[in-house]
């Protein structure tokens, strides 16, 4: 069960965000690396398998996740692709017994930022968690200001999103009746409702929201 | 003598069989299926293109044809006459001539309009399958899209021989453009006005209302930046045909200015060349519309119309107007080009290569034998001193990697365990259970690197080859007893068939039982998705005639990828996921040691087989 973006938004978020993932089929190495994680401070969900995490009921939206690459079943890979195919912000760091890491990282192209053996010095590894958890919070932090976009911007009609295009190009109320071919007290009428929907008074502060939504990829671009 | 006395017999048994086909068909009457064929050219018989695209139809057409097919052609000549009486003359002409020997197809060849079509067939012939082939711009008449007339258009490549003449001469600034006034020369005016919009950088002159005769001299006054392109002059500006053909031998041989035009008939004149029509692929599609004709019939018989073309340069003309040959594009028939002593003579001179190199090939291949056989007596030399050594240090190369994954988890896990306790220490008040905890953790973990290297050190103990008198028939029974247990478990029905006679091997016992159990087991693994009733392992030991013993296990699964087939010794190769990829390479090299050989192969109807071929003992 995804929490419900009413629920995301009351700011459980953050805390949830702070959480290290490890995923290690040799359970003596996950036992040792969770261990060290949380006497360093963290906060860790440890799993002997891609697919006992999977089917856990933590949230896979954020955070950082520490994967071993080999393993039987979902191998590291095929999690990581899995989990970007179901849009979530887990960033996510590997780990592999091997020492052969230049053509490991040729072989995943595209794939993680960080790559470790596991014999890694404790620095390299809490460095890598730190940037992984770093870059899960922007990730984190941009779904849900999406969300939070989406259901503002939900409310309004077709017609508001319309006249809201024509606003924030700095239009007035005459010109864009023209425009869409609609009556000047109409339009007033639904700038007055989506002003009142958006809780947004000032027309420089609607731009500012709609120019956010379109980077989003919430609007479409002004026309 | 005795060659004379053949000879005459021969011809005895021809004469004969020649009046044996009299007698059976005294008289020839088409059969059902042969075709009379009639091609009227509605020009003479002397135009250029026209010559070309004769032989091609005529040598498509006898392609298809059976022994009874013939084949007539008339030549109209319109340009000379084409006046309404003329028309007249003609059609009595062919109905007189043809009379108790009616075509079953016309084709209608070359008319500068659909008149001919629509008329001459059925006015002579009455209702009869026709196909017309022509170049001309003119929208097909809606009169001729109905039963039993085929049509193939093909008009002129305007696009292909703009690019071509922009491609080969870049520079050119001005592309003068002569054409005809007839209604289809307007057309392809037309659509070459359309054209020069691409080219934003040339200006396009167009010359239609003078005679060709005074040609030459205007282009006398044209600069070096132009080239002139002759498009179609069904009619110039006196009514005269002339032709792109005609314009081109004309005007090219005298002239300065490089000349371009669609007609492939006016290749040889001189011009550069130019995006043609190709004959031998318009004969195609007419010979291809004759078959629908007989066979297939349709309702709705097709018109083809397309612009497909090919670039054709002149070689000669290139060199004479100083046009770089390595813009010619790839795709561009070149004609003219003088052949090289090598185009002349391929035959010969690749006769003569290929004697030399059969020659030294032979040569390379008895030095080589000799070679070969050195280093064999060489080998078995060392195989016998190092083999044991030998075994063991390639064994060990392939495992290194293997040992480097299988040992950092262990020491990976002391590492972050060590990390731990030492961030505990830091702690005022130390969490001691957890210390213990950690320190009993790094114990086990030693342990079980410990292990890992153990476990590695059996594979590579430091012994040698033991080698000693082998029964093979035995040493296989003892290990498939050995492995039926695991075999029952898996509910896999397993057979060993023993040869009979069999003379004793020099083996290692334990290494070969280790490639044995090797191979069983896989064989066991592969079929793990095998339906119940499926799983069946055979082992089988026989006696090839080479002086050597074969151990093959073949199994029911799924077999090996064919693309994989090669590659399953080699070390860290596995299908298996949680495979080591290691059991097969060591396989090889204990089976090699032994100076013998190991397969893989897949059955023809389902899973694979491993074999091992080990040579039978020598004296």
């Amino acid at each position: 069960m995804h929490p419900t973006p009413g629920e995301k938004l009351s700011g459980s978020a953050a805390n949830e965000a702070a959480a290290v993932i490890v995923v290690d089929d040799d359970t003596s190495f996950l036992k040792a690396v969770s261990r060290m994680l949380r006497a360093a401070g963290y906060k860790v969900h440890a799993y002997e398998s891609a697919e006992e995490f999977l089917e856990a009921e933590a949230t896979k939206e954020s955070g950082c996740l520490l994967v071993d690459l080999k393993m039987p079943g979902l191998s590291g890979l095929e999690l990581q692709e899995k989990l970007t195919n179901e849009g979530s912000a887990l960033a996510v760091v590997f780990l592999t017994g091997e020492g052969d890491i230049g053509s490991s990282v040729r072989a995943m192209k595209g794939g993680a930022e960080d790559f470790l053996v596991k014999t890694a010095p404790q620095a390299e590894l809490l460095d890598a968690v730190n940037r992984a958890l770093e870059r899960g919070r922007t990730q984190a932090e941009k779904l849900r200001k999406k969300r939070e976009l989406k259901e503002l911007l939900g409310v309004l009609t077709e017609r508001e999103i319309q006249v809201l295009s024509y606003v924030v190009r700095g239009r007035l109320n005459k010109q864009i009746g023209e425009e869409l071919g609609i009556n000047e007290r109409t339009v007033k009428l639904h700038r007055t409702n989506l002003t009142r929907k958006l809780r947004v008074p000032s027309a420089a502060e609607l731009t500012t929201l709609y120019n956010e939504a379109h980077s989003l990829g919430v609007l479409p671009p002004l026309p | 003598m005795l060659l004379k006395f053949r000879h005459s017999c021969l011809c005895i048994v021809v004469a004969c069989l020649c009046s044996a086909s009299g007698t059976a068909a005294p008289q020839r009457s088409p059969g059902s299926d042969a075709r009379r064929v009639l091609i009227v050219f509605s020009e003479g018989k002397d135009l250029p293109g026209n010559i070309l695209l004769e032989q091609a139809l005529k040598a498509k057409l006898q392609l298809q044809t059976t022994n009874t097919d013939e084949f007539y052609t008339e030549h109209m000549d319109s340009s000379h006459f084409s006046d309404e009486a003329h028309y007249r003359i003609f059609k009595d002409y062919l109905s007189a001539k043809y009379k108790g020997a009616e075509p079953n197809l016309v084709i209608v060849a070359m008319a500068r309009d659909y008149a001919l079509t629509e008329k001459l067939p059925p006015e002579v012939f009455g209702a009869i399958p026709t196909i017309f082939m022509t170049s001309s711009e003119l929208e097909v008449p809606n009169s001729l899209r109905r039963r039993d007339v085929y049509g193939v258009v093909q008009r002129v490549d305007v696009e292909g021989t703009l690019s071509l003449i922009r491609q080969l001469q870049p520079d050119r600034r001005k592309i003068v453009v002569l054409g005809g006034q007839s209604a289809s020369d307007v057309m392809t005016l037309e659509r070459i006005k359309g054209a020069a919009n691409y080219f934003p950088n040339v200006q396009f002159e167009y010359w239609t209302n003078r005679p060709i005769e005074e040609i030459p001299a205007q282009m006398a006054g044209l600069g070096s930046d132009a080239v002139l392109l002759i498009s179609s002059i069904f009619e110039d500006v006196n009514g005269r045909p002339v032709y792109m053909s005609r314009a081109a031998q004309f005007l090219a041989p005298e002239s300065k200015v490089p000349i371009y035009t669609f007609s492939i008939g006016a290749m040889g004149s001189g011009i550069v060349g130019g995006a043609m029509i190709n004959p031998a692929r318009m004969a195609d599609e007419v010979a291809r519309m004759a078959l629908l004709a007989r066979d297939v019939k349709p309702r709705r018989p097709p018109v083809l119309i397309s612009t497909n073309s090919v670039a054709i340069v002149d070689w000669r003309a290139l060199e004479r107007g100083k046009i770089d040959t390595r813009r010619v594009p790839s795709s561009a028939e070149v004609r003219f080009r003088p052949v090289s002593i090598w185009e002349e003579h391929r035959v010969l001179i690749s006769a003569i290569a290929l004697v030399i190199v059969a020659q030294a090939l032979t040569i390379a291949a008895l030095v080589a034998q000799r070679a070969q056989r050195r280093r064999a007596e060489t080998e078995l030399l060392q195989q016998r001193t190092e083999m044991a050594h030998v075994t063991r240090v390639s064994t060990m190369g392939q495992l290194a990697s293997a040992l480097a994954h299988e040992i950092n988890q262990p020491l990976g896990a002391i590492l972050r365990n060590t990390e731990a306790a030492e961030i505990f220490l830091k702690s005022d008040a130390p969490d001691l259970a957890e210390l213990r905890a950690i320190l009993l953790d790094i114990r086990k973990d030693d342990q079980r690197a410990g292990e890992v290297i153990d476990r590695m050190r059996g594979l590579l103990k430091r012994r040698n080859l033991e080698l000693s008198a082998v029964d093979l028939n035995e040493l296989v029974a003892e290990t498939v007893d050995l492995t039926r247990p695991d075999a029952k478990a898996r509910q896999i029905r397993m057979e060993f068939t023993r040869a009979t006679g069999l003379a004793p091997i020099r083996a290692d016992r334990v290494h070969l039982q280790q490639v044995l159990i090797n191979l069983i087991l896989n064989g066991m693994d592969a079929m793990k998705d095998c339906a119940n009733g499926e799983r069946f392992l055979s082992v089988a030991v026989r006696a090839t005639e080479a002086d050597a013993i074969e151990v093959s296990v073949t199994d029911a699964g799924s077999g090996i990828p064919e693309d994989k087939l090669g590659r399953v010794f080699e070390p860290f190769f596995t299908t298996k996921p949680a495979g080591m990829g290691m059991g097969l390479a060591i396989s090889r090299t204990i089976v090699e040691a032994h100076g013998g050989k190991i397969r893989a192969r897949n059955n023809p109807t389902k899973g694979a087989t491993l074999t091992c071929i080990l040579p039978l003992a020598r004296n």
